[in-house]
């Protein structure tokens, strides 16, 4: 018997697998801190997108605990964490030619961010 | 009757490599062809931007569902009956007189497939990826459309394991309009950001 069959279907597409799970662990940012995201290079999995590398932003939300795709790609562990939405300026991304008004919000886990102080 | 080629062309590369991925999977016992097909006939012919046209009606005609849609996305559009597979943990954004949003997956393709359906082949392609953090309006205007400068454009990024959709704002001309009739002006691009709903005018 197929691990998956035709009657399964339904019920996969309808429920997913969400990657938000209940583990107590404490925030290290709050929203309103101002977050630098790591200048890191990992060779492996991140979902640390380069354009943000270095950058700094305003955390605008904290979207509760996640496990980490970091880890988990590579058989190392859930590492459960915060995910937070971090806002940048275009100007701070992409330099003086870009508006300040416009911004990217970006969904970024707690590990790939380091406090700015004011 | 003529001969007009000397050989039969082989199956594309992407042909190919899906039909070897589904041997393999079959050949080692992990899926049924049959659910295959179910799955390819779900997302080709059930799930769609329909869906979210509907969460879209709904929460421009009911004020307390916009309320419960905006305060935690996940539980209101699964009171339409939209949940699952991309679609897991759903943040809405709402469009207003001076915030315009638009959703990417700079990373790949995430696309929230419960309300819009699997992503339109520009949706994953690099240069919408790479541009629109970079030139959203550039990116407006390619699709025809733009956004007073008044007006900031906020890009929504979903690389980790949110998902947006954009609630657009409602057009003009359409008070006292059923829900099914509101959703009629919902479009797919509108609730990605690179688009606004039709006008009245357009569905009558």
């Amino acid at each position: 018997m197929p691990l998956v069959t035709k009657d399964l279907v339904p019920v996969i597409v309808k429920t997913g697998a969400s990657a938000r799970i209940a583990e107590d662990v404490a925030p290290s940012f709050n929203v309103g801190d101002k977050v630098r995201a790591k200048n890191i290079n990992p060779l492996t999995h991140t979902r640390l997108p380069r354009y943000v590398r270095g950058k700094v932003g305003t955390v605008v939300l904290d979207h509760g605990v996640f496990v980490t795709p970091d880890t988990v790609a590579h058989g190392q562990g859930e590492h459960p964490q915060h995910v937070y939405n971090v806002a940048f300026g275009g100007d701070e991304l992409w330099g003086g030619g870009a508006s300040s008004k416009d911004k990217v919000y970006i969904d970024l886990w707690d590990d790939y961010l380091e406090k700015v102080e004011a | 009757m003529s001969h007009d080629h000397d050989h039969t062309a082989p199956p594309a590369d992407i042909e190919l490599r899906v039909k070897a991925l589904e041997s393999l999977l079959t050949e080692k016992g992990l899926i049924d062809p049959s659910a295959l097909d179910e799955l390819v006939d779900t997302y080709e012919n059930r799930i769609g931007p329909r869906n979210g046209a509907l969460v879209v009606a709904k929460a421009w005609a009911d004020p307390e569902y916009k309320k419960r849609l905006l305060e935690d996305g996940t539980a209101a559009i699964a009171e339409l009956g939209y949940s699952g597979v991309q679609g897991e943990d759903m943040v809405v954004v709402e469009n207003t007189p001076t915030i315009h949003n638009m959703t990417v997956c700079t990373l790949c393709s995430c696309y929230p497939w419960p309300t819009l359906g699997l992503p339109p082949v520009w949706y994953k392609s690099a240069p919408y990826r790479s541009k629109v953090v970079i030139d959203p309006r550039g990116v407006l205007a390619e699709f025809g459309v733009s956004v007073p400068d008044s007006k900031e454009v906020r890009v929504w990024d979903s690389s980790a394991e949110l998902r947006y959709l954009v609630l657009p704002e409602r057009p003009a001309g359409t008070e006292g309009w059923s829900e099914e009739k509101l959703a009629d002006l919902v479009t797919r691009d509108s609730m990605i950001g690179t688009g606004f709903p039709k006008s009245p005018s357009e569905i009558q």
